[in-house]
């Protein structure tokens, strides 16, 4: 209906133009996105002129996915070929489509380029805002085995299915890092996948396929040692283990065939991963470009020659060579590190129901639980609104989310909360059960509402103090958890130990300790340099609270706990 | 000139309509001959995008002083969707086209297509080892629906078909994916042909109709899963490598893949045995839209056009055998009864809500 509405206010202008006299050199160029200002008249005047090939500069403003940077050597080519640049926001899949169905897309974006639209579509207010979709390049989420594990499997990669894949990590064969599937699609796709395969579905999954595959489902994730927000990272913490740095080593990565192949060019021969395709189907990643309703006509007119041009059979190979993503288009030959034998492409759930009832089933259920210690600055610099803002992200954590981007705390899950300014002020632990949870999570939230601000900063001798707790939390309960401690900070250590007595402290550890990441949120007036000290020595993530809200920052750490 | 600009733009401003008329100086192209052009907008389904994309086609309408300006939406969304603002509606089908109120109690139909299945070589020979499918002498490819029927009513799996065991790619129910119905009027058209075998023959026109068809028709959609809203989708994904192994899209759509040469050498084309022709209906919301109409209908060079681009001029029968005569893919049938295609007759439209809604479990 808008569209409909600005045409005709589109047409009046031109309309108008026209009457201004003969003489006028060219009506005006409407209002539309960046970069409007420079399309020429041509490009306004009518959209059915421009197909492929050149045409008026012009600046599409696309949200994608951050895999999507690669991208950046084909769309500087498009750029000269078209005159369309492309102008990327990163944000993730889920997050990107909360976005959307938000209506906060809408005038601030002219496309979206995700790994796949499936999530979004999941959600009818999310796929009425999308006009178009044209997907431009394919990868299947496949398994990387590390090559040197390879021999001892007995396994011939072009011949593995998902259930010899299961058995190997159930018999401690095998163990593997995957993202999480509330946070990141390659998760998601590998949670259907596999869901698919141990449910021996012949169709679309059910809710009663969740509930039949669940116990191979459950000894499977037993072999996840890694998980993470987002794909990128969990390749990166990879490459860090293998080349010695600090982390978890693990014999297998569940990604995209592509992050998984572009992850060998940098990775020293030992810890080299073999692509496994399963032979009984695959979920696959089509990167659609997808043309928003709200965009502007020009906008449109950019975007049909942007895809136009990324269709083309020579930069469809191109594509295939620089991303090790496959080509979409019919004829065009996949890079040659890709295999070409078919696999069956396993079907999508088809309404947020089955969705929802999966990854509930992944967070409360079928993973293994996790272990999480939040320390929390409460000195004197935090007192007012800096308070209320961790107050809330942290209650918020505490609702019955258990669907879309929010993972609140999970059943199964120990939560550890530590108050600390010039010294620890208290640390409460909280076990949230799996039946009748309610109780615990209140109890977190009264924890929340107690803190309160005043005193110094003593990061590092608290985060000392840290570890000393999951120590003993370890050596009691003689278990296996996702194990990670979250530093919240808005200063700089100003008491107690330093940097360099933190990191001998860190590297003396025993590797149960050392397998422990600490993520820091910079706030405030934290001390960037110090924190991505921490985050560099312990495998961990530096996560940003100044420039956006603290309560997402909270949401994204939980794909890492 | 002067003055047929004026009463052009005077019309425009008092009816509210979006007709734009500019002598060839101001709209900047200095090359083109000095011919009064009019703008159109109009909303198409997304299957003729291709079409009105096409610079041979912007240059023949140009030509008869036509600019087109389309957007794409699904072909049931355009009922709902106010139209207010453009001079056309194009959907893929009658069904629709009688939805919305035209200027033209008979709207012009320049050119239809049948509604038609993909499956790689590998597939529709496994197709047709297991009688669902059968190959004419000429190489035209049909597809037995009452088979089709029967496999899915027993859930039939690939694995279970003799000589499956050559093709890994294929495990799994039997089952044709297809767009969303409830966006897509080829979604919706497959669900009519499926009520009207299950219902013994005949087009559902009653409740009892309704009732008695609507458990296949959910479980349609729900083995299917996650559904796309335009024919554009699923066939893209057929032509990638991914997705299902059966898909129903246009005809005109793969035509045009073909034409280009872009579409997978082992593709064949399967032709239902009873379907739907979906004949592309030009709704004239303002009466600019007439010389639109009738120039898709009766000018010779757009017909070639037209059938170039995969569609079947209704003004000139050969017109399509003639274009696919000359692409490297073979299988195209000239002629649909020769080919023994049966069309079906398509449910009321409230029947037609109706089975959608039994579709999508919404009811």
């Amino acid at each position: 209906m808008q569209r409909t509405r600005r045409g005709l206010v589109g047409v009046l202008a031109l309309v108008l133009a026209a009457v201004a006299g003969c003489d006028s050199p060219s009506p005006k160029p409407a209002p539309g996105p960046t970069g409007a200002g420079a399309a020429s008249a041509t490009a306004t005047a009518t959209s059915s002129g421009s197909g492929a090939g050149s045409g008026a500069a012009m600046t599409l403003r696309v949200l994608a996915g951050s895999e999507l940077q690669d991208m950046q050597p084909i769309l500087d080519d498009a750029r000269k070929a078209t005159g369309v640049s492309v102008k990327f926001t990163y944000t993730g899949t889920l997050d990107g489509a909360d976005t959307v169905t938000s209506g906060k897309a809408d005038g601030s974006y002219d496309a979206l380029w995700f790994a796949s639209n499936r999530y979004l579509r999941l959600d009818p207010a999310g796929g009425a805002k999308l006009l178009s979709e044209t997907p431009v390049m394919v990868s299947p989420v496949a398994v990387g085995v590390r090559s040197s594990e390879l021999a001892a499997l007995g396994w011939d990669p072009a011949q593995v299915t998902w259930s010899q894949i299961g058995q190997a990590v159930a018999a401690q064969k095998l163990t593997f890092g995957m993202t999480d599937p509330s946070r990141s699609n390659s998760g998601l796709s590998a949670l259907v996948g596999l869901a698919s395969a141990f449910s021996g579905a012949q169709s679309a999954l059910t809710q009663g396929d969740i509930a039949k595959a669940s116990p191979a489902l459950q000894q499977f994730f037993s072999g996840q040692k890694l998980t993470s927000g987002s794909s990128g990272w969990l390749a990166q913490a990879y490459q860090r283990a293998a080349q010695g740095g600090s982390g978890v080593q693990v014999g297998a990565l569940v990604n995209y065939e592509s992050v998984l192949l572009e992850l060998n060019r940098t990775l020293p021969a030992a810890s080299q991963l073999t692509v496994i395709r399963p032979t009984d189907g695959v979920v696959s990643a089509n990167y659609p470009l997808t043309l928003l309703s709200s965009a502007t006509q020009p906008a449109k007119d950019a975007f049909q020659r942007l895809t136009a041009y990324l269709l083309r059979d020579d930069v469809q190979r191109r594509i295939s060579d620089v991303t090790e993503r496959r080509p979409v288009a019919a004829g065009v030959a996949p890079g040659a590190g890709l295999g070409t034998d078919v696999r069956p492409e396993l079907a999508f759930p088809g309404s947020r129901a089955v969705a929802d009832a999966l990854l509930s089933a992944y967070q409360n259920q079928l993973r293994r639980p996790s272990r999480t210690v939040y320390v929390l600055d409460t000195s004197g610099s935090m007192a007012g609104a800096r308070l209320t803002a961790l107050q809330a992200a942290l209650t918020q954590l505490t609702g019955t989310g258990g669907s879309g981007a929010v993972v609140p705390f999970r059943d199964r899950e120990q939560v550890t909360l530590i108050s600390f300014a010039d010294g620890v002020k208290w640390e409460h632990t909280h076990d949230v059960p799996d039946q009748a949870p309610d109780a615990a999570l209140a109890a977190i939230r009264s924890d929340v509402q107690s803190l309160s601000a005043d005193g110094g900063t003593a990061i590092y001798s608290t985060l000392e103090e840290a570890y000393r707790v999951v120590a003993q939390q370890q050596a009691a309960a003689q278990d296996d958890r996702f194990t990670s401690i979250v530093l919240m900070t808005d200063g700089e250590s100003n008491e107690g130990d330093s940097a360099a007595q933190f990191a001998a402290f860190y590297k003396a550890l025993p590797p149960s300790g050392q397998a422990v990441p600490v993520f820091p949120i910079l706030f405030g007036e934290g001390a960037k340099p110090q924190l991505q000290g921490i985050a560099d020595t312990t495998g961990g993530q530096l996560f940003d609270g100044v420039s956006g809200d603290l309560g997402s920052v909270f949401e994204e750490i939980r794909g890492y706990q | 000139m002067r003055r047929l600009l004026g009463v052009l733009v005077a019309l425009a401003l008092v009816a509210g309509v979006a007709v734009v008329v500019w002598r060839t100086c101001c709209a900047g192209s200095g090359v083109a001959p000095p011919v009064s052009m009019v703008t159109l907008h109009g909303v198409i389904g997304s299957e003729k995008s291709d079409f009105f994309r096409d610079a041979d086609v912007q240059k023949a309408l140009r030509a008869k002083g036509l600019v087109v300006d389309t957007a794409s939406a699904g072909s049931l969304e355009m009922s709902d969707q106010s139209l207010s603002g453009d001079d056309f509606a194009f959907p893929a089908s009658s069904v629709v086209a009688n939805d919305i109120r035209g200027l033209n109690p008979v709207p012009v139909r320049p050119f239809y297509s049948p509604l038609v299945i993909v499956a790689r070589q590998s597939t529709a020979k496994l197709l047709l080892d297991n009688q669902l499918a059968s190959e004419s002498s000429s190489g035209v490819w049909t597809f037995r629906m009452g088979a089709y029927l029967a496999d899915l009513q027993h859930s039939v799996t690939w694995e279970s078909l003799s000589g499956a065991a050559n093709d890994p790619a294929l495990r799994g129910l039997i089952f044709v994916t297809t767009t969303d119905p409830a966006s897509s009027s080829s979604g919706a058209l497959h669900l009519a042909v499926m009520s009207y075998l299950a219902n013994g023959g005949k087009v559902v026109s009653d409740q009892a109709g309704v009732n008695l068809t609507a458990p296949l028709l959910r479980h349609l959609t729900e083995i299917q899963g996650a559904q796309l809203p335009s024919t554009d989708g699923p066939f893209r994904n057929f032509v990638s490598g991914v997705g299902n192994p059966l898909v129903w899209v246009y005809e005109s759509q793969v035509a045009a893949e073909a034409s280009k040469g872009t579409l997978p050498p082992d593709t064949v084309l399967l032709y239902p045995d009873t379907t739907f022709l979906s004949d592309h209906t030009l709704v004239e919301l303002t009466p600019a839209a007439s010389a639109l109409a009738v120039a898709l209908r009766d000018d010779p060079k757009l017909q070639n056009l037209e059938a170039r681009l995969g569609f079947r001029p209704s003004g000139d029968p050969t017109a399509f055998g003639r274009a696919m005569a000359t692409v490297k893919t073979k299988g195209f049938a000239p002629d649909l009864s020769q080919a023994g295609v049966a069309q079906v007759a398509i449910p009321a439209t409230s029947v037609m809500r109706q089975l959608v809604v039994a579709a999508e479990g919404t009811g």
